[in-house]
């Protein structure tokens, strides 16, 4: 009994999931936000400087999945709430948690879609090798995963433009860029940098990437799985909560 | 067990505004319950309420049996909704929209097709079925809402002002459809600020101002509890002089005036008053030409018993049009 409402749960997280990709995957907030963002910023960064496709192959892939699987929440959500079609989900027999499943699953789908074009990208074009496959297959599932839980969190903050949400959101996400090895290798940041770095998400995704494609893994598979396992929780957690908080103001 | 819905101190707060105030009433099984009241009653909160999209403040309500706040799931699975705006997904086509709401109620992928199939034929959108909504009429997107609030067969429908901003015709539709489900069984919970359609659709209507209920009963127990305002209406074949003295003196009429060639008897007795006016023209030996009983409208009720009636009262060549 217990186990047919969860196999119903999930199967209407998924359709909800589905509609979300059907939907707003080629908005353009979702194209500015999850491609173009990334894509450019990483354009801006390489430029002039010397850096291997090696090295910035992982980057680019970790800094894709980033963007994309975190915008997925925030540009959904507020347009539903404009919409008011976000009502329909309070008013169908299913969980508030089966909702954010649904819309954590778009984030997930999005991300992973648009990080394997760079991964594709350097073993086609530049030759890189997948050593191994473990870290890189987990790396972005766990990734896509914990960043789509994040921009759900986000999207908690009322408001019926993605603006709202994006606006924030990007206190926190492009900060983190400089403290993840993104811009800045972590052997190159100061001590209380690189006692920083442990604490991002996005660090242990680039190391996980990174050692996926050969790189150097600096805090080693276990912390990197187990520190992403714990934001996954937490934005998870903290989301759920604070959608809670929100249906009781209604 | 016949109570569709039961509402018990039912309260919404938003900060010091008490939108809902402790309402109390009771929607039987079959019937079509209009819930009449100006802009800002308190209409859409309490649908939305009842529907779980808020949840109360304070008190509850059962709906089919179950209780809107420990077991919601249940009472949701019961439920078909259609809110204030037409919320349908402008990106998705008319298909796709019933489709995904099937998915939401978990409806097996055969049943939810052939049910959407059914609906879109019901609804005159059978044509339109692989257009995008975003260039659906207001009125489509109506009928749109409706259909998706029947996917899931729902045993109660509940219409946050079905009908408002659509054209005479739209609304016809829309009315009759309704009409036309709940003969076949469906428990109907209708807001509206419209008389006409509360006075035209509902069995039983509740008026709801400044969040409190003033007042519910059928359309025409509530029209006959404003007595004073009852009227007939009388004229007769040929002229006869004026009657204007003697018609005042039957039994049951208060007072009379003449307006052109009818005169306008005020009774607190209507069928009393009638049988009298057929007994003084038996006995003058006069012919009736027409006679006609003017009941107040639902709307003289409304403004009787919310001392308002500015805005929310449409001007009087559109009435029941809107
Ligand atoms: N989310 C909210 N926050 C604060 N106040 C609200 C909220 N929703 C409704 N109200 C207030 O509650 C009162 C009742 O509103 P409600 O929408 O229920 O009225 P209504 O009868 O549906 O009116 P209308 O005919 O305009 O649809 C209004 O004063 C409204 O301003
Ligand atoms: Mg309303």
């Amino acid at each position: 009994m217990e186990l047919k409402r969860i196999f119903k749960a999930l199967r209407v997280a998924w359709a909800i999931g589905e509609k979300d990709i059907r939907i707003y995957y080629a908005r353009p907030g979702s194209l500015v936000f999850g491609i173009l963002f990334p894509f450019s910023m990483f354009l801006s960064y390489i430029v002039g400087r010397n850096v291997t496709v090696a090295q910035a192959i992982p980057i680019l892939v970790a800094q894709t999945l980033f963007f994309a699987s975190s915008s997925i929440g925030p540009i959904t959500i507020p347009l539903e709430r404009r919409l008011r079609t976000f009502e329909r989900f309070l008013s169908a027999p299913i969980s508030l948690i089966t909702v954010l499943v649904g819309k954590t699953l778009a984030g997930f789908i999005y991300g992973i879609a648009i990080s394997v074009i760079p991964i594709l990208v350097g073993v086609l074009v530049f030759n890189s090798v997948i050593v191994d496959i473990f870290a890189l297959v987990i790396g972005l599932l766990l990734s896509a995963f914990c960043f789509a839980a994040m921009g759900l969190m986000f999207a908690s903050i009322p408001g019926q433009h993605p603006g709202t949400v994006m606006m924030p959101m990007n206190f926190v996400r492009i900060p983190m860029l400089f403290i993840s090895g993104v811009f800045i290798p972590i052997s190159e940041l100061p001590y209380w940098g690189q006692i920083l770095s442990v604490f991002s998400p996005l660090t242990h995704t680039i190391e996980l990437v990174k050692g996926g494609l050969g790189g150097e893994n600096i805090f080693g598979g276990v912390l990197n799985i187990g520190i992403l396992l714990g934001y996954l929780g937490l934005f998870l957690f903290l989301g759920i909560r604070f959608h809670i908080a929100n249906q009781k103001k209604e | 067990m016949s109570v569709a819905i039961k509402a018990e101190n039912l309260t919404k707060r938003y900060g010091d505004l008490v939108a809902v105030d402790h309402i109390n009433f009771e929607v039987q099984k079959g019937e079509i319950f209009g819930f009449l009241g100006p802009n800002g009653a308190g209409k859409s909160t309490t649908t939305r309420m009842l529907i779980g999209i808020s949840i109360p403040t304070e008190g509850t309500a059962q709906v089919m049996g179950f209780d809107i706040r420990r077991q919601s799931v249940r009472a949701k699975e019961l439920m078909g909704i259609v809110t204030d705006v037409s919320n349908v997904y402008t990106q998705l086509t008319a298909w796709q929209n019933l489709i995904f709401t099937g998915k939401l109620y978990d409806i097996p992928k055969s049943e939810r097709e052939s049910r959407a199939k059914e609906l879109l034929q019901l609804f005159g959108l059978f044509e339109r079925r692989n257009d995008n909504v975003e260039g659906f009429s207001k009125g489509m997107r109506r009928r749109l809402c409706i259909a998706m609030a029947l996917m899931n067969k729902s045993s109660i429908l509940f219409l946050d002002e079905p009908t408002v901003g659509l054209d005479v015709q739209s609304s016809l539709i829309i009315r009759n459809l309704v009409k036309k489900l709940n003969s076949e069984g469906l428990t109907v919970f209708v807001t509206t600020h419209n008389m006409e359609e509360a006075n035209q659709m509902c069995d039983r209507v509740a008026i709801i101002n400044n969040g409190k209920i003033e007042a519910i009963d059928t359309p025409e127990m509530l029209k006959s509890a404003i007595k004073k305002l009852q009227v007939i209406e009388v004229s007769f074949v040929g002229s006869n002089g004026d009657l204007t003295s003697e018609l005042k003196k039957i039994q049951e009429v208060t007072d009379v005036t003449k307006n052109g060639d009818k005169y306008r008897l005020n009774t607190e007795n209507v069928p009393q008053a009638l049988s009298n006016v057929w007994g003084f023209s038996k006995k003058k030996g006069l012919t009736i030409n027409t006679l006609n009983t003017l009941s107040p409208t639902l709307e003289d009720v409304f403004v009787e018993l919310t001392g308002i009636q500015p805005e929310i009262r449409p001007p009087k060549t559109q009435r029941g049009q809107d």
